[in-house]
């Protein structure tokens, strides 16, 4: 969608219409700025995804793979996981990743923002927990948050909507974390459980994360796009930006991006809000090269593409006797626990993780993990096991943090390129020693639980490969220009005119599902820059 | 008629169609007690032909992997027989795991017998009880954990 589609010069151009881009667009239109927004990929249509059909668990192995790779849609951009144990999943269309995510929606912990003062590694970032707040705040009333407000992990929070629904599974499992005394509660979820800002309630599909047919989770091209073009942004999709350009003073005056039909364009900007994610951004800035930044734009500190950090997940599944009915419910979303998320060094490692109960699958995925585990045969013996697995599962995902590294990067790749001839993303990703004992704690402790609550088989799945959802780091914020690419509101050190918003300014992980943190950096990055307006560049 | 002329647009001879459902009927035959169908009482061409006709070019060539004689055997006799091509072609096997079990699995007999709402989950959806929120009162009990 496109209200203007001439070159004429803009104030602001965003570059990525996704969870971030999104939330920037939304508060920057206050200011009437002439705003636009690049998006290379498409608009997508809850009429048609998947559980729309009697074939949508299909369409989860194919169109709506959440693999890049395997999706190979012409918007998308391939990646090279050639050298990464977990592999980069993701959507390019309007709305970003929060077309494809489960819709979990914690928030940081206060003492996420602090990792180097108490526990003394990695840094600190320049902002902290108590800034953020009103944009958390503001965050979850924009996109509409489900939860239950008192969870004693956090400081004082009202989520809009009442929690989503515990079912069977979330019952089961939460006898088993009493059972042991451990914390649990019902996820913050970006799913709404009343009807809310003319969208109609949560339906239990399952399948969220193939597009919600029935728009009740809250991905951004139902939530903050349609109001910020009501207010004047402009939305141009399958606008693909190769590069940023300079103007002799140093200024980013602009892109080179190619349209739909492949034409090489220049759009001229007053300012540019990279809003990419963490391997989007960096491939922008790393392929903006000129004369004063030969390693890439905005990169005098080298790190643009370095501490790359996922979170890596691992997952056990527990079998139940009694039918938990868990292909109904929203998949990934249910309950929680924050009993390790805090620093612990008698555990062996520093920082810590969370536990999130997923419901289970539908009848096709449940036949082809079976195969794929060995646990449900084809053949004479296929009936009955998998009758035996199928709504009696449940899992819990052990969400790591993970720790900034230079050495874990995005590059850009020296033979794949887009649709466009544009170098794909190359991910260079070791795990690191305290990931892998943390991992391995989780998913012991998870074993615990699960054999708690009841559970008659228990496997251990160990570490998820095609899980690297929440890609953060590349980009990161801080207060000094040699150890950070951006500011402490987003704009870089080198060019006082561009601004990263998306996951990439983390300075830390945390152990929690990243977007919301996220928009509310992007709603903050927002605000400061509207209160700095009269000076934006000084 | 030669089973091999092809006298209407089905994309198989007769013998391959006879050959194609002792297959599906190896890789998923009949429940013991009669509740679920075996494979080859559903149109998985049909299937095929609706969703993805791309595919039916393998699955001749995986069909044309078995002898005549294979229709003819036990499934007892047939099993060994599939399990040496799922080995020899992992690949090709999986292809057919996957379209067969999509076929299966959303129909609505089968699903009715595995207790799946019929048709697409939207607009129909599902009901998921809140659940017991007491459960919380220990959790709640418990100081605040985070750190400032």
């Amino acid at each position: 969608m496109s209200n203007v589609s001439d070159n004429s010069p803009v104030d602001v151009l965003i570059i990525g219409a996704g969870a971030s881009g999104a939330a920037v667009a939304w508060s920057l239109a206050e200011t009437r700025m002439r705003i636009v927004c690049f998006e290379q990929g498409d608009w997508t249509h809850s009429g048609e995804y998947p559980t729309t059909g009697k074939d949508w668990e299909r369409q989860q192995f194919g169109p709506y793979n959440i693999d890049p790779n395997v999706r190979g849609l012409d918007t998308d951009y391939p990646i090279n996981n050639d050298e990464s144990p977990i592999t980069v999943v993701n959507f390019n269309g309007v709305g970003g990743g929060t077309i494809l995510y489960a819709a979990h929606f914690p928030r940081l912990h206060p003492s996420d923002f602090q990792v180097k003062t108490l526990d003394g590694v990695a840094d600190d970032w320049p902002i902290d927990y108590e800034q953020l707040e009103p944009y958390f705040s503001q965050n979850d009333r924009m996109m509409g948050v489900s939860g239950l407000a008192g969870d004693p992990t956090y400081p004082p929070k009202q989520p809009p909507l009442p929690p989503i629904p515990l079912g069977l599974v979330g019952e089961t499992m939460a006898r088993g974390y009493n059972e042991l005394g451990w914390h649990w509660w019902p996820s913050d979820s970006a799913i709404i459980t009343r009807p809310y800002e003319g969208r109609d309630q949560c339906l239990n599909l399952g399948p969220c994360m193939s597009g919600c047919s029935q728009g009740a989770k809250s991905s951004t091209d139902i939530t903050y796009w349609p109001e910020a073009i009501r207010n004047g942004v402009e939305l141009r999709t399958r606008h693909r930006v190769r590069e940023i350009t300079l103007n002799d003073q140093g200024l980013a005056n602009g892109v080179i991006y190619y349209d739909a039909d492949g034409n090489e364009c220049f759009q001229q900007a007053e300012v540019v809000v990279m809003a990419c994610n963490g391997v989007g951004t960096p491939r922008i800035l790393l392929n903006s090269t000129s004369s004063q930044f030969p390693d890439g734009l905005a990169n005098s500190s080298g790190l643009v593409g370095k501490n790359l950090m996922f979170h890596p997940m691992g997952f056990v599944q527990g079998i139940f006797a009694e039918r938990l009915d868990s292909h109904k419910g929203p998949a990934g979303c249910c309950i929680l626990s924050k009993e390790f998320y805090e620093t612990d060094l008698s555990r062996g490692f520093v920082r810590g993780y969370n536990m999130q109960i997923t419901r289970g699958s539908g009848p096709l995925a449940t036949a082809m993990q079976g195969f794929a585990s060995g646990a449900i045969p084809w053949g004479p013996g296929h009936h009955e096991a998998f009758e035996k697995h199928f709504d009696h599962v449940t899992s819990i995902g052990v969400m790591c943090e993970d720790l900034p590294e230079p050495h874990n990067t995005v590059t850009l790749d020296p033979h794949l390129v887009d649709s466009n001839g544009i170098p794909a993303a190359k991910i260079n990703y070791q795990l690191s020693e305290n990931s892998r004992k943390m991992l391995a704690h989780g998913l012991d402790r998870a074993e615990e639980v699960m054999a708690a609550a009841g559970a008659v088989e228990i496997n251990n799945g160990g570490l998820i490969k095609v899980g690297g959802w929440h890609l953060l780091g590349t980009a990161r914020m801080g207060n000094d220009a040699k150890t950070s690419v951006v500011n402490s509101w987003g704009r870089s050190h080198d060019v006082k005119n561009l601004f990263v918003v998306d996951g990439s300014v983390f300075v830390t992980a945390g152990g929690v599902n990243p977007t919301s943190t996220i928009q509310a950096l992007a709603l903050y990055i927002a605000d400061t820059m509207k209160k700095n307006l009269s000076n934006l560049f000084d | 008629m030669s089973d091999k002329v092809i006298a209407t647009d089905h994309p198989l001879t007769a013998a391959q169609q006879q050959t194609l459902a002792a297959l599906v009927d190896t890789i998923l035959p009949g429940s013991a007690d009669g509740r679920l169908p075996s494979a080859r009482q559903l149109d998985f061409i049909g299937h095929l032909n609706d969703k993805e006709p791309a595919f039916v070019p393998l699955l001749i060539q995986i069909v044309d992997d078995f002898d005549d004689e294979f229709s003819m055997l036990s499934l007892t006799d047939r099993y060994p027989l599939v399990e040496d091509f799922s080995r020899s072609q992992p690949q090709w096997f999986k292809d057919l795991l996957l379209r067969l079990y999509d076929c299966y699995y959303t129909d609505e007999g089968v699903k009715q017998s595995i207790g799946v709402g019929q048709g697409a989950p939207f607009p129909r959806g599902n009901t998921v009880e809140a659940g017991d929120l007491t459960l919380l009162d220990p959790v709640v009990a418990k100081p605040r954990t985070y750190r400032k």
